[in-house]
């Protein structure tokens, strides 16, 4: 008989919960309730006594100052009641942690089976509300039926001495684990059951792979094992490891380019090898910094004399698009994996977001499966938990708004750890397996969680997309994983460690395999949540929370009992060999049995036509506007754009200062209140030395050309770091490509060729640029089918796609955190200076998008001029003569004067007429231009001459200067073209603009 | 005297034992990160430190409230040694999820030296969410706190979202005839924030943000002392630079941080 805890607060206490849902309700769908009140329901499926359940009533489950609870429902006022329980098989975080407190307090231990669920009811209070209300507040706010099953109760439909019943969502497979053999007589009956078992094999796979299991030796090598035909777990090894999201077959494919302005074709073989890999190894040999790149989980740079820090970059896109809350917190805590997988492990240190969603205010007919605004709340929630939960610093993100986004929104999470250079005399940074190595499984136990994820995140989304690849991080039972496997590695117990996300055991062991050349596993050894699963799915579970670590037999007692301190569950579940195959057993019988070289070679390369439309031929030009009379509200206006506008509510829920090293804080100045150009971190604490790190997104050019794109993207992201401190000679970069699906198909991806060669643009920009600012790639990941089928008015549906987005973060090492600069103007009568040209440059800007424009004129980057201008800024920061550091955005200058004069709090006075420019001569342009490569610098008037001999023979003009009286006074007097412009804004008032439209969210 | 011995809970998710050893360090302690269950298996034993640390975190996820989890385990396994440990006279402080613990098990407030009652709660913010800023803090020179001596207003950052501390009227009435409360949040100029939002960021009952045992011995708080351990911690740091600069002055590299000078008190009491 189970038994049902209601916990509540007290009724005289602020329910904090129950209030942000009344707002919620009120603000999103204007239902008025007049009060919520929130119950935890923990349901306790085990063998109990009374007594029993009275102790932990009161001494886990009940707060005596301030919570009251009962076995039977709570006589909570309202007028309906919604109850929102997990479905079962979802992680349900509280209810483990409820089975480790109850066996604790207890002395005891759950039989197999035993469980406690976590749920909640919501009990509503409110005039005229009718079902169709609370069904909206239930379906739209509070559950989501993917992962959560909700009720909802009317007065008449409660029985108050049943209340809810007893609901368990107990996972019962009744199945008994079977392997099958799959045919392969022909082509057709592949590809058929491919599709009928969701393998996503790609069709020009299918010959390949009947190839090798209809070779003669293979044949003979398998009948020794009992095997014939493939079974489904190799097909499922197979799909797993072939799959766009692991293989990249994208970035490797062939690209037929063809210019139609030039009419020249040419072909690009391979975009990786040639524009990522072929640059960092020159790159690579060029930097004695780059410690090691390209083939590990992260990439890793020195940090000090002693200490390695590592950078990966992921995103997590389909799954946050369905489930938001669950997409993101498995997204950071699952990117937080591979600096713990690097090397022989890494230490976290930091982590950053970026999310781009439809606008939130989004009203229009289309239906997405979540509303932008709920989806962002739900991201934002996620990365918050799971960053926060796991003890790592939040201090960097971004969000983006934009419509393309609807179809499936980004979630970008990255990571960056830090690793001692020698760890027992061994280098840290390398690992590998050999044979009679042991397989152990760290961590999470395996369920049906996420089987077909990364195949899932290889299609274009649509209405059946199963649901079952959807999760729930926990960070608790990692951050647990995390210091108990950091210290095996100081003890020298590991000798290989990865982690296991897309592909589950199938990829990590299938990768750390190739090391030693072969493995032989014992599937039933494998610890799962529950019974019933096949082979093949125990080998490809995404479930997440776990790590694949290799260890000498001398080791493993050692390890284990590191494991058990740690409570954490560690499982041999084979060996390395050098057989050079892949052996799975279960229960003695072989399962797979497969060569490890057979995905090495013989699979078709993916191949792509890319048809590049030069913007003019595509129509685009620059849209005629005279110059706007009242500058006052154009930049106001500009201020409370949504990509533009402060987000500082998302900022504050992320804890960025843990591990006690914060340097650069993302939100700076006096008030605390307006970002920073980048961050800057001191990860080892009795060291002067610092991390710096920035992101930049800039998808609105590639409405233009996605080339420029890519280069402004890269330039923002090291002006950024230039800004705080960061050092030309030391930047790692990592790239996050987010492309919608580029094959091209007549009726259903139309513009693929032209999504194909904006690829292609992108890449070779990245190489350009890369090689120019010498930034080696230490890491990099694409996504590349950002398309979702979205229902319209009448239900017909649309293809909605993303802008080609990149996220590019950098990172730079400080020598002396002591130099580091802030962006805010500090001390009235400081000389404001603006820093490289401004040019012509609006199209794709924020101006044109104010007036619905996209225009012609975009942005470009000259990495020669530009980098002298970067090097000579850092000169004058290193000098310790800069006051303030801001680089020149979206927006332009004048919105960007606008931040030097929020984050100081103080006014500024300055003429744009003297503004180094080169064809922008009209008020709007100078100030609304992006031209990129520009900055705004203040200097004390003592330091004028230092500052201007540095920059000497460089463009560079001082505009003005920082001024007691807080108003932000821009002018053009000293150019009779520019009189025009008179700007004067009260720095207040500009703080309102800026945050007023989420100024109020929390 | 020899070396001020420092024990530093780590495990079961906590997460800011790292740098609260280091400010212990810095302080001139010699600080060790324990495991839990190191100190429960008697692995490592209590009665060897002077000082017992209760760090930041999220001990067990905080799931069923924080620092629930954590205060029943300690309490179930091993509360007799750490009571024992207080009636010695030695050092205990619990920050943030810490503070949450021990007040859970009922070291705090320790009236008429009962140690073991709960009877004030660290709750959900009334913001509902999580925040992480600098608050001003206003310390109390009557306390009988150790490790306040001699400091006044203050900042330190906040980084919870169950750090509202709450209690019945009573409750409240006599910790603060008592000068248990310790610190209190406060408006930027040090007067006190009567509740207001974000300065006092988590609705606390009359502003109360850490607040001691009547020996002043057991220190329990929301911000972070460890997380002001360096200079460039502070978030106005490279504004008071370019302003010192401009004197001339260059003191404020070898100041000591206030989140130290807590540590520092502690590591002296014992001295």
């Amino acid at each position: 008989m189970p038994y049902r805890l209601e916990i509540a607060l007290k009724p005289d206490m602020l329910d904090a919960e129950g209030e942000g849902i009344r707002h919620k309700a009120k603000d999103y769908f204007g239902i008025e309730l007049t009060k919520v009140r929130s119950i935890s329901i923990v349901t306790i499926d085990a063998a109990l006594t009374d007594t029993q359940i009275d102790i932990i009533q009161s001494g886990i489950f009940t707060n005596p100052v301030t919570q009251i609870s009962s076995c039977t429902p709570l006589p909570v006022e309202f007028d309906w009641i919604i109850w929102v329980g997990y479905r079962p098989g979802v992680r349900d975080n509280p209810g483990s942690t409820a089975v480790e407190a109850i066996e604790d307090i207890l002395g005891m231990k759950f039989a197999r089976g035993e469980a406690v669920y976590t749920s909640k009811r919501y009990c509503i209070t409110g005039l005229n509300l009718v079902r169709k209300d609370i069904e909206r507040i239930a379906c739209e706010l509070l559950a989501n039926d993917i992962i959560q099953q909700s009720k909802i109760y009317s007065k008449d439909d409660w029985n108050s001495s049943d209340g809810i019943g007893y609901i368990i969502p107990k996972v019962i497979l009744n199945h008994v684990p079977t392997v099958s053999s799959i045919s392969i007589d022909s082509d057709g009956t592949l590809k058929t059951i491919s599709d009928e078992r969701n393998l996503a094999l790609n069709p020009n796979d299918i010959p390949t792979i009947r190839d090798y299991f209809l070779r003669k030796e293979v044949l003979a090598a398998r009948s020794l094992t009992g095997l014939s035909e493939p079974t489904d777990i190799e097909l499922e090894y197979i799909s797993q490891a072939r799959s766009d999201h692991c293989n990249h077959n994208t970035f490797r494919g062939l690209f037929r380019y063809m210019d139609l302005e030039t009419g020249k074709s040419e072909t690009v073989d391979n975009l990786f090898k040639t524009c990522i890999e072929a640059p960092t190894l020159y790159l690579k040999d060029k930097k004695p910094w780059v410690v090691s790149v390209l083939w590990d989980n992260a990439g890793a740079g020195l940090f000090d004399d002693n200490n390695y820090y590592v950078i990966t970059g992921e995103t997590h896109n389909s799954p946050s698009n369905m489930e938001a809350y669950g997409g993101a917190i498995t997204g950071i805590v699952g990117v937080y994996r591979d600096p713990l997988g690097t090397g022989k492990g890494s230490k976290l240190i930091m982590g950053s977001y970026g999310f781009c969603v439809g606008h939130r205010d989004y009203d229009g007919s289309l239906t997405p499966r979540l509303h932008p605004r709920r989806l962002l709340d739900g991201v934002i929630e996620g990365v918050r938990d799971g960053g926060n939960k796991s003890g790592i610093p939040t201090p960097f993100g971004q969000v983006l708004f934009h419509q393309g986004y609807m179809g499936k929104c980004l979630v970008f999470v990255t990571a960056l750890g830090i690793m001692p250079s020698v760890i027992k005399g061994e280098p840290a940074e390398q690992k590998k397996t050999s044979p009679g190595d042991l397989v152990i499984m760290c961590g999470g136990r395996v369920g049906k969680d996420g089987i077909h994820g990364v195949t899932a995140s290889s299609e274009v989304f649509s209405e059946s997309t199963p649901a079952g690849h959807v999760q729930i991080g926990d960070p608790y039972t990692q951050k647990k994983m995390h210091d108990f496997l950091l210290e095996a590695r100081d003890e020298g117990l590991i000798t290989f460690i990865t982690d296991n996300g897309g592909g589950g055991l199938s990829s990590s062991i299938g990768e750390s395999a190739r090391y030693s050349n072969g493995c032989e596993i014992e599937l039933e050894k494998i610890p799962l949540k529950y019974e019933g699963l096949d082979q093949w799915e125990i080998w490809i579970s995404e479930s997440q929370e776990r790590m694949t670590v290799a260890v000498k037999p001398g080791h493993l007692g050692r390890f284990l009992e590191l494991s058990a301190k740690h409570a954490v569950e560690s499982t041999v579940i084979g060996r390395y060999t050098d057989s050079g195959k892949i052996h799975i057993k279960y229960n003695d019988r072989t399962c797979a049995y497969v060569d490890m070289d057979l995905l090495a070679a013989g699979f078709p390369q993916w191949e792509f036509d890319a048809l590049w439309q030069p913007p003019e031929r595509r129509g685009l030009y620059e849209p005629v506007i005279k110059e706007p009379r009242d500058y006052n509200n154009l930049l106001l206006n500009l201020l409370s754009r949504p990509n533009i506008c402060s987000k500082e509510w998302i900022c504050r829920q992320y804890d960025h200062e843990v591990q006690g090293g914060s340097v650069i804080k993302p939100l700076v100045g006096a008030n605390r209140d307006v970002n920073s150009d980048a961050v800057v971190i001191r990860p080892v604490l009795d060291s002067k030395k610092g991390l710096a790190f920035s992101q930049a997104l800039s998808p609105a050019y590639s409405s233009i050309d996605a080339f420029h794109m890519t280069s402004c993207t890269i330039d923002e992201a090291v002006r950024r770091l230039v800004c705080v401190g960061g050092n030309m000679e030391h930047i790692g970069g990592v790239d996050n490509f987010c492309w919608p699906n580029i094959q091209y198909h007549p009726v259903k991806n139309p513009d693929g060729k032209f999504k194909a060669a904006q690829l292609v643009r992108s890449c070779r920009a990245l190489a350009e640029i890369c090689l120019a600012y010498e930034i080696p790639l230490l890491s990099g990941k694409d996504s590349m089918y950002v398309d979702g089928h979205l229902f319209g008015k009448y239900g017909e549906t649309h293809k909605v796609s993303a802008l080609e987005t990149l996220q590019f973060s950098a990172v730079s090492v400080i020598d002396d955190i002591n130099k580091c600069v802030t962006m805010e103007s500090k001390i009235p009568g400081d000389l404001v200076y603006v820093l490289g040209t401004t040019r012509n440059e609006l199209g794709a800007s924020e101006y044109y998008e104010h007036f619905g424009y996209t225009g012609l004129n975009v942005p470009e980057v000259f990495p020669g001029r530009f980098i002298k201008l970067y090097r000579a800024l850092q000169d004058a920061i290193d000098k310790g003569i800069v006051a303030s550091a801001h680089g020149i955005y979206r927006g332009g200058l004048g919105v960007h004067l606008a931040m030097v004069a929020m984050g100081g709090n103080l006014g500024l006075k300055a003429d744009i007429g003297l503004v180094p420019s080169d064809g922008a001569d009209r008020g709007d342009v100078i100030l609304f231009s992006e031209s990129p490569g520009r900055f705004i610098v203040t200097v004390a008037p003592g330091n004028r001459k230092d500052f201007e001999r540095i920059l000497n023979g460089l463009p560079f003009a001082c505009i003005g200067e920082v001024t007691e009286n807080r108003e932000l006074v821009v002018n053009g007097s000293n150019n009779r073209k520019l009189l025009s412009v008179s700007i004067s804004i009260s720095i207040d008032d500009l703080k309102k603009a800026w945050k007023r439209p989420f100024g109020d969210l929390i | 005297m020899s070396d001020v011995k420092v024990l530093v809970l780590a495990g079961y998710g906590l997460n800011c034992d790292h740098e609260t050893a280091y400010a212990f360090e810095l302080a001139g302690a010699k600080a060790e990160r324990v495991h839990i269950n190191s100190l429960i298996d008697g692995n490592v034993q209590l009665d060897a430190f002077h000082i017992m640390a209760f760090v930041g975190g999220f001990g067990w996820g905080d799931d069923h409230g924080a620092g629930v989890i954590q205060a029943v385990k300690l309490k179930t396994r091993i509360g007799d040694k750490i009571l024992e440990f207080v009636e010695k006279g030695k050092l205990v402080i619990g920050i943030c999820n810490g503070f949450q613990a021990i007040v859970n098990m009922g070291l705090l407030p320790g009236f008429n030296n009962n140690y073991t009652e709960r009877s004030v709660a660290l709750t959900f913010n009334d913001s509902g969410n999580f925040r992480d800023d600098w608050v001003t803090l206003k310390v109390n020179t009557a306390s009988s706190c150790v490790f306040t001596k001699g400091l006044d207003n203050i900042e330190l950052p906040v980084r919870h979202g169950e750090g509202k501390f709450y209690s019945d009227e009573p409750v409240i009435r006599r910790l603060i005839e008592n000068n248990q409360v310790v610190i209190q949040y406060a408006m930027p100029g040090g007067s006190p924030a009567e509740g207001r939002f974000p300065d006092n960021p988590n609705g606390s009952v009359k502003d109360i943000a850490g607040i001691c045992d009547s020996s002043g011995r057991i220190f329990g708080l929301m911000p972070h002392p460890e997380g002001y351990n360096h200079f460039t911690n502070h978030p106005g740091w490279t504004r008071r630079k370019e302003m010192m600069k401009r004197l001339g002055n260059d003191d404020y590299l070898s100041e000591t941080p206030a989140g130290i000078r807590m540590f520092k008190n502690a590591v002296e009491y014992v001295k």
